[in-house]
């Protein structure tokens, strides 16, 4: 039984949609360390972990969204929110650093789990309207509390944040690190992780097994605004500044990222080990072409190529080359709004 | 012997590893209805699907009347005249039953726009000629579902269809609306059509076709004229071996201390005043035709429906559950109709749907202990005997009648003090109905409440130790295991009583 399931676990692992995306990161990097000099230098290396550090917040926190079959619009406003939200308290609340970050990260928890947890998970809700409103809703927040203005928050410690090195390795890639591990801790062995898969695998079997799916919708969102508010701290640690500029595009970033890795919009299946692939991706593109000297509207351009590439070879190892661009053929994960589920299994032979 | 209209020769069609259908020959002649009869895996679907032109075979071909065809889906094989209906619709709910009728060859007018009083008159005629009952301006959703799939077989008719594939159209049909979807599939074949017809249900068979055909691991084992055979020796050739009789004891039970009370339980719309009880160690049994509120029982005592109320007691605890959580914290288990929304989560593991239920009230940041899991749950897939290369499969790729294992398996490792099922065998094959039947008489011993509720009124004849008999939400009939019949049953389910 062993070699057995040691082998349909390398034929799922094989036919993961992150593998082919793992296997481009790979040879992406290969061909940016070969051509450019300049690349893979250890100050060049630093940069493209901290460019993605922010998109790695924001990626993570929208992947437990993603895997109850929901989505976060938001995310980007919430980010800005909260750095304002960070300048208010350290400037005018006089707070130290350490006690606002951690009023900063609360912050993004609460109006993460209250207003778009609340809204889809116990309202029950349909989660593009509820986070577009809310998107719109931070944006205005944002300029009204900063008067449209940009914010200097002056603390040594907080600059040490973005730019210091700790054993050799910039800070906030140690804070990468430690995020990732914890979600991949949560995502892979506490009740609460398997409570995520069941709700995005099938909502009412879950809620029929006892799992009370409005807590785990409202935990999902208060994660993904955590998260967020993490990504602002680490924004404004980096220009030593709250704007109300920054997290217009992230979630454009963080959907092609998580989509990347392997998590669908249906929900139920990937996880946050191929979002970091996907982040990891992203981050090397947009810092190999900068490194080349290439026009950044570039990066766009293949981002957006390799996502429809990348999703078409999807659905050629579901149905095959033959079947794959036809229109009848929907992929046997694709389940079908409108028709009723059929009661009998039938004879899938 | 009418000539055959679509014939399959050598056919042999392989995924990866497993050979789904090794060199089967097949044909099916105008004006006959003809059975195919197999286990769940034996190769049907694929048979049926590549005989629709859906599905190439690795080898041997398939021709309409003489002529090999290759289709690349079914527009192409409804435009060569092979219509496929199954239980799952193709209706586009929001329109009109005339406009679903004529979805594809529409009645446009002379320059531009759609003849909508030609559409009309046309769905009107097809309707008429297999005399059904059926307005043609209502939309198609609002339709019940046998009224759907003989929507679509008028949709067949209209194109002219030669050859019509009916797979399972009957598995969530009740009785009564079986025999007209019988009607329809008999005056099809009077009109000369080559008809293919898959069920799992052996009444159905003997009442409807004509000549059978059996397919066993991909390979045909036998057919001939359904007068050759009888039910054993049918089975026989399905399962490759003889299926055991099975028989269940009962017990007299007076109802002196039940474990559930239920008096006066409604639920506004579709359940009305009904009383019963359930004895530990007793199987009581729930019939009834689709929508005479048999599902609805069931789905208000688990807290699924939220404006249910009544006098419900189950073992010293009263009152009716808010949801799932608070019923099943009660002592109830649920297996509900639908496997695959309802009762598993076919993405995810055996032992993660094994466990969902059993550990949903466990601190939710908590670690689930990997080993003692694994341990349980390799004795699980054991004692039910589900057939999975390993307990890391997910529930999707198992077989009908091993997923419905684990969803019942789910609930016992809950240890409820009442397990009540929903239609427990549907879309479940031969071979692995006798298992279910099995493990519900176990759990019995172990002194478990059993409330099903079912279509089959065979299946609680012989489980069942009190059938309940339902119409249109109260209860018409209370039949102990010794009085009750299949034509009581289905008297009273119609509401004769």
């Amino acid at each position: 039984m062993n070699n057995g399931s040691t082998l349909t676990m390398m034929r799922q692992f094989a036919t993961r949609r992150f593998f082919a995306v793992l296997v481009l990161f790979v040879l992406l990097f290969a061909y940016f360390a070969i051509t450019q000099d300049k690349f893979l230098t250890s100050g060049n290396i630093d940069a493209l972990l901290t460019g993605s550090s922010i998109l790695w917040m924001v990626s993570i926190g929208l992947t437990f969204v993603m895997l109850t079959g929901g989505f976060d619009l938001s995310l980007g406003s919430v980010m800005a929110m909260s750095g304002i939200a960070m300048a208010t308290f350290m400037n005018k609340w006089g707070v130290p650093l350490g006690i606002g970050i951690v009023l900063t990260v609360l912050f993004g928890l609460l109006v993460g789990a209250l207003v778009n947890g609340v809204l889809i998970g116990k309202v029950g809700l349909p989660f593009l309207v509820v986070t577009l409103g809310t998107l719109t809703l931070y944006g205005g927040i944002v300029n009204l509390w900063s008067k449209g203005a940009t914010e200097a928050i002056v603390s040594k410690d907080l600059t040490s944040i973005a730019f210091n090195h700790a054993l050799g390795i910039p800070v906030p890639a140690w804070i990468m690190i430690g995020v990732f591990l914890i979600a991949l801790y949560v995502q892979r062995s506490t009740y609460f992780g398997r409570d995520v898969y069941a709700v995005g695998g099938s909502p009412d079997a879950a809620r029929l097994s006892g799992i009370r799916v409005t807590r785990v919708l409202i935990a999902v969102y208060g994660i993904a605004g955590l998260l967020a508010a993490l990504a602002g701290v680490m924004q404004v640690a980096r220009i030593g500044a709250a704007s109300p500029q920054v997290g217009g595009q992230i979630i454009f970033s963080a959907a092609a990222a998580v989509l990347l890795g392997g998590t669908s919009f249906s929900g139920g299946v990937g996880g946050v080990g191929g979002t970091i692939i996907g982040v990891l991706l992203l981050g090397t593109l947009e810092n190999g072409l900068s490194v080349s000297g290439v026009q950044s509207y570039w990066q766009q351009i293949i981002t957006g190529v390799i996502l429809i590439a990348v999703v078409v070879l999807d659905r050629v190892q579901t149905v095959g080359w033959a079947n794959a661009f036809r229109f009848a053929r929907r992929p046997p994960s694709a389940p079908s709004a409108t028709a009723p589920p059929p009661a009998a299994a039938g004879s899938q032979s | 012997m009418p000539e055959a209209v679509l014939q399959a020769r050598g056919i042999d069609k392989s995924y990866g590893p497993v050979k789904a259908l090794r060199s089967v020959d097949f044909e099916l002649r105008g004006h006959e209805i003809h059975g195919l009869m197999g286990e769940n895996g034996s190769g049907k679907s694929t048979l049926l699907k590549i005989l629709a032109g859906q599905l190439a075979p690795d080898a041997g071909a398939v021709y309409l009347d003489g002529e090999p065809i290759a289709f690349g889906d079914a527009a192409d094989a409804l435009a060569a005249g092979i219509a496929t209906v199954t239980q799952e619709t193709t209706l586009v709910p929001e329109l009109s039953v005339a406009e679903n009728i004529l979805l594809g060859p529409r009645k446009p007018k002379r320059w531009w726009g759609i003849d909508w009083r030609r559409t009309r008159s046309t769905a009107v005629e097809m309707l008429g000629r297999l005399q059904l009952d059926i307005d043609p301006s209502v939309p198609a959703g609002s339709l019940r579902p046998e009224q759907q799939q003989m929507v679509e077989i008028t949709r067949a008719l209209s194109m002219d269809a030669r050859v019509v594939i009916l797979d399972e159209p009957t598995s969530s049909l009740p009785d009564d609306q079986v025999a007209a979807l019988f009607e329809v599939v008999r005056a099809l074949r009077d009109n000369g059509v080559a008809v293919a017809f898959v069920s799992h249900r052996f009444n159905e068979i003997f009442d409807l076709v004509d000549h059978v055909s059996v397919l066993r691991d991909g390979q045909l084992v036998g057919g001939g004229p359904i007068g050759e055979y009888d039910r054993a020796s049918l089975v026989h050739q399905m399962i490759g071996q003889e299926l055991e009789n099975l028989t269940f004891e009962t017990r007299a039970t007076e109802h002196a201390d039940p474990v559930l009370r239920v008096r006066d339980f409604n639920v506004p719309g579709r359940v009305h005043g009904v009383d019963l009880a359930v004895e530990r160690g007793e199987i009581v049994g729930v019939a009834g035709l689709v929508g005479s509120g048999r599902s609805a029982l069931l789905d208000g005592l688990f807290g699924l429906e939220a404006d249910a109320y009544g006098e419900v007691d189950l073992d010293g605890v009263e009152g009716v559950a808010s949801d799932p959580r608070a019923a099943m914290n009660r002592g109830f288990g649920y297996v509900p109709a639908d496997r695959k929304t309802l009762g598993a989560v076919m993405d995810m593991s055996i032992r993660e749907n094994l466990l969902m239920a059993q550990t949903a009230d466990r601190m939710r940041v908590g670690r689930p202990p990997r080993g003692s899991e694994r341990e349980a749950c390799t004795a699980t897939i054991e004692r039910f005997r589900i057939v999975t290369p390993n307990q890391d499969n997910a529930v999707k790729n198992l077989s009908g009648g091993n997923q419905q294992k684990v969803v019942l398996a789910k609930w016992i490792a809950t240890q409820p003090k009442v397990l009540m099922l929903d239609e427990p065998t549907r879309g479940v094959d031969v071979g692995a109905k006798a298992e279910i039947y099995k493990l519900l008489n176990q759990i019995k011993e172990e002194d478990v409440a059993i409330l099903v509720s079912s279509s089959e009124s065979e299946e609680l004849l012989l489980l069942c130790d009190t059938i309940l008999v339902m119409h249109r939400g109260r209860l018409a009939a209370t039949l102990s295991r010794e009085e009750a019949t299949d034509s009581k049953i289905a008297y009273y389910g119609m509401g004769h009583g």
